[in-house]
């Protein structure tokens, strides 16, 4: 409770204190236009407050501090107005002048004698240097000079020279008098040179302000939060572990040559794996599917779902055989970009289709929906549990593994093996009447598509009457045991495993997406499509997926970002073992674990430049877009 | 469709016969593949649910399915991952923490966040489309890049060394924040502010122009026009961010972690069902209620505000 009402507290303290001073802010510019003395009493009197506190706050001033912020308020109050009361140009400046002289004067005589400066004509004379010649480039580019603004910088510069560069305490009293009496005289002489304020610079400066008091905060956060610590990142990944040493790029060589991270040494794997011969098999399948059906409506390839299903499933196994035979973290980061994002967009994009215009299209919708509400550590718990994986002999508590011994570990011809058979003859006979009707129907697509689906069919049949599916192997007295699979612990696939439990919460993301867009698609367009005697697939090939291209490569560069930095699940999982790492895990433990600053910030760089193509790609759309 | 099957022989015929059943079987299959996939996709969530009401020993003994119709259903496991000591959860306090973690992540950038696309939408100034690409261009910044020196920068300030002199200047001091919930709700608005500019800016800068006009000739200056016009106007998508921050706040596991370091007092509850999951065996028997009980407020968010949610999502990756 107390840390609630501790947060509550601290809402409303930092919401009140806010509102005043955004409200108070936008008051005081209010005023500049038609009340300029008012508005530059006030600023005066909020500086000289502020100014005075400071002092009195490290002790530089004796007595009440409450006393002293009131005479340095009206100190400032009085130098920032005194000026404008003079209409006469020379006389204003003499006014500013003098103003500042004996602002200054007060405060050399006020503060405590153990801060006097001791600082090197050197030391002032590069500071004021740099910073003239500074302000005149800035000045030049922008093709207008202002002699205020110039005073005010050198005065500035003067404080950077004498107070910071300089040392403080032990100095006499006239070099007390020069480093205070000159920055004051500068700026009451800025403030009383040219001539007073016009309406039209007046209403300028107020546009101005009133950018900053709205957009002041915003920026404030995005350099604190983000830009400053990028470069900062990127600063101590090029330093050492302590992240004081220069040591060049030393940390990413590290990164990339490291057996951790990139091991490429079994690529030769890829050509004897089965997938490989799968995927080859299924993409020449697609092809001449797609070549057959091609030559019938006069095209040399044909994307329908025939054709376009096999070559998919077909590259899919392939990227798996080639993922599964390389290892490392930059290799398995890879590995979730691309799988993840494409099949969450695939499958969100099938949900979509196959939920439009369904009965209870919203509840279909919301429940492949909800794990987007889930957190990523919940659902890693969550799917901890479905791949719990016990020894042989006690029963199994996780759902995929009692399914897999369950099925292994069957009896033969026992009422279980014997349902399942005759559940897959009675699909076999079904396809293969479908194939008929496609072939007497000469329509080749359902054929092909029919002959595609009872491949696999025809594979789960003949491995239930013969060898058997399913976890099992024969104990040692001749007796079945079941034989879980290691979900989590078994490399390289425990890593789609983990894919899995991202994928589950994307679909929904994608599928929300998508169904609107899909909805958007002119109605027109598709009944004149159906007009034309266009089939269901040849609509969506044709006319709504071109339509709906720009939502999804906006889900697309979303999803690249998202998993690109997946850190939670595999953290909650594996914590990286079995060879499960992935950069934002191996950079969370070089940094925070083993304090290596340099290697850690050197990965999050890595991450960094991974998604500066996706920045890119957004900028361009959004000057596309014309913001 | 109408039967001609008077010129084919039987077989022919009843094999068209067989293939139109299966072709009307098949139109209905996107409705029946639909709802296996609902059904595929609710089965995790549905049987850790179904866990977490059973006793240690039946977790142990069996799965979820073979106590189905058997005694011994039990709120045991809620009772006592909510209570704090050696044997439980302690996830009630962790619950707590999450909401003093999650409510001022959501109202900070929000209040931030509506000025500044207010300003980027209807102030005119130089150089405001380069700013507010940059701005939201850092949408796509992976957070793991700014994590470690927004933890310096808590935990100690900010300090330059001037070369050549050994001053030291404070840029930024040292509050020593670093494992409190305020370093989170910092970090959590910095995160957060690009996509609700974004997203805000999508929404306010499509209002009409007409009612700034006539706003501006009736004397009203831009903050009266922000206070009394756009925020009242931009409720939706305020709604719309308020449950996207929120749910991502409550969710965050990464920035707690980081910023709150080994102040486990301060640990929301996605930090504490984390470090159960990790000690194998001992609190194993209450992860499935932990796990629900940090999943019931976003759950309940989700259920009851999702249309908002949906417009959210949308308007952040849709622009209309």
């Amino acid at each position: 409770m107390e840390a609630l009402t501790g947060a509550l507290g601290g809402i409303l303290a930092a919401i009140g204190l806010s509102t005043l001073l955004f409200v108070g802010a936008n008051r005081l510019f209010d005023l500049i236009v038609d009340r300029w003395r008012l508005y530059m009493g006030v600023l005066g009197l909020l500086a000289g407050g502020s100014f005075f506190a400071i002092l009195a706050g490290n002790r530089v001033l004796d007595g009440s501090s409450l006393r002293w912020v009131g005479i340095g308020a009206l100190l400032f109050a009085g130098m920032a107005v005194l000026p404008d009361l003079v209409s006469d140009r020379r006389l204003r400046f003499v006014v500013g002048v003098l103003a500042g002289l004996s602002v200054g004067s007060v405060v050399a005589r006020v503060v405590d004698a153990s801060v006097r400066p001791t600082a090197s004509p050197k030391d002032l004379v590069l500071a004021v240097g740099i910073a003239v010649a500074a302000y005149l480039a800035v000045a030049l580019l922008r093709g207008q000079l202002r002699p205020g603004s110039l005073l005010v910088v050198v005065a500035f510069a003067w404080v950077v020279g004498t107070w910071l560069l300089g040392e403080v305490g032990g100095g006499s009293a006239t070099a007390m008098a020069v480093a205070v009496l000159v920055p004051f005289t500068l700026v009451g002489a800025a403030l009383g040179s040219g001539e007073q304020r016009s309406r039209v610079r007046r209403y300028d400066l107020q546009r101005k302000t009133r950018v900053g008091a709205f957009l002041g905060p915003a920026m404030f956060f995005v350099a604190m939060g983000l830009v400053i610590p990028l470069v900062r990142t990127i600063y101590l990944s090029l330093h050492g572990s302590k992240g004081k040493i220069w040591v060049g790029l030393k940390n990413y060589g590290e990164v990339l040559t490291n057996k951790k991270s990139l091991d490429l040494e079994d690529w030769t794997d890829i050509f004897g794996s089965r997938l490989t011969h799968l995927g080859v098999a299924l993409l020449i399948f697609g092809l001449v599917a797609g070549l057959l059906i091609g030559r019938r409506r006069g095209r040399l390839l044909e994307p329908t779902t025939s054709s376009i299903g096999p070559v998919s499933v077909g590259t899919l196994l392939l990227m798996f055989a080639v993922f599964a035979s390389l290892r490392g973290t930059v290799i398995n980061n890879l590995w979730w970009v691309i799988v993840v994002t494409l099949l969450s967009t695939v499958l969100g994009l099938a949900a979509a289709i196959l939920a439009d215009q369904a009965r209870f299209e919203s509840l279909a919708k919301s429940l492949i929906f909800m794990p987007m509400a889930i957190s990523f550590v919940g659902a890693g718990i969550i799917w901890r549990f479905m791949y719990i994986a016990r020894p042989p002999q006690k029963p199994q508590t996780g759902l995929f593994n009692a399914i897999w011994v369950g099925l292994g570990t069957m009896a033969p011809s026992g009422a279980g093996q014997v349902t399942v058979v005759a559940i897959l003859s009675g699909v076999t006979a079904l396809l293969v009447g479908l194939g008929i009707f496609g072939i007497r129907r000469r329509q080749p697509g359902i054929t092909i598509g029919s002959a595609f689906v009872a491949l696999p069919i025809l594979w789960l049949l003949y491995r239930f009457l013969g060898p058997g599916l399913g976890g099992v192997e024969t104990g040692p007295l001749g007796d079945p045991i079941g034989k879980p699979i290691l979900f989590v612990q078994e490399a390289p696939f425990n890593n789609v495993w983990l894919m899995v439990v991202l994928i589950w919460i994307q679909t929904g993301f994608a599928m929300v997406i998508l169904s609107a867009a899909i909805k958007a698609v002119p109605v027109d367009l598709i009944e004149a499509a159906r007009v034309d005697g266009a089939t269901s697939g040849q609509v969506f090939f044709h006319v709504t997926l071109p339509t709906i291209v720009p939502t999804i490569s906006v889900i697309v560069t979303t999803l690249i970002v998202l998993v690109m930095k997946v850190f939670d699940i595999v953290r909650v999982m594996t914590n990286g073992n079995f060879g499960t790492q992935v950069i934002a895990n191996e950079m969370w433990q070089r940094t925070f674990t083993e304090f290596n600053l340099g290697l850690g910030s050197a990965l999050a760089v890595v991450l960094f430049i991974a998604v500066v193509p996706v920045m890119g790609l957004n900028i361009r759309r959004m000057q596309r877009a014309g913001v | 469709m109408t039967v001609t099957t008077e010129s084919r022989s039987v077989t022919a015929g009843s094999v068209d016969r067989v293939g139109r059943v299966v072709y009307g079987f098949l139109r209905a299959l996107p409705t029946w593949i639909l709802w296996l996939l609902v059904f595929v996709w609710s089965v995790p969530s549905g049987s850790l649910f179904l866990n977490s009401f059973r006793p240690r020993d039946a977790q142990r003994a069996h799965g979820w399915w073979a106590s189905i119709g058997k005694e011994g259903w039990t709120f045991d496991n809620y009772l006592d991952v909510l209570e704090s000591g050696r044997q439980t959860g302690g996830l009630a306090i962790a619950t707590v923490n999450s909401f003093a973690i999650a409510i001022p992540a959501t109202v900070i950038p929000i209040a931030i966040a509506a000025m500044a696309a207010y300003a980027f939408a209807w102030i005119p100034f130089k150089g405001r489309e380069w700013l507010f690409i940059l701005t939201v261009s850092l949408l796509a910044l992976p957070n793991q890049v700014a994590l470690l020196p927004l933890l310096q920068l808590f935990a100690g300030g900010a300090h330059w060394t001037v070369p050549g002199t050994g001053t030291v200047v404070t840029l930024f001091p040292d509050l020593s924040l670093a494992g409190s919930a305020t370093a989170v709700w910092l970090t959590h608005t910095s995160f957060a502010l690009p996509f609700a500019i974004f997203l805000l800016h999508n929404y306010i800068s499509a209002l009409p122009r007409e009612l700034f006009e006539a706003a501006r000739i009736d004397g009203a200056d831009h903050f009266t026009i922000f206070w009394r016009l756009v925020v009242p106007l931009s409720v939706p998508a305020l709604a719309a961010f308020t449950i996207f921050q929120f749910l991502w706040t409550w969710n965050d596991y990464l920035v707690a972690l980081t910023m709150l370091g080994a102040n486990g007092s301060a640990y929301p509850a996605t930090i504490k069902i984390a470090s159960m999951s990790g000690e194998f065996g001992r609190l194993e028997h209450l992860l499935s209620a932990g796990a629900f009980v940090q999943a019931g407020v976003p759950l309940v968010v989700f259920f009851t505000l999702q249309r908002f949610f949906v417009r959210g999502l949308l308007a952040g990756s849709v622009k209309s």
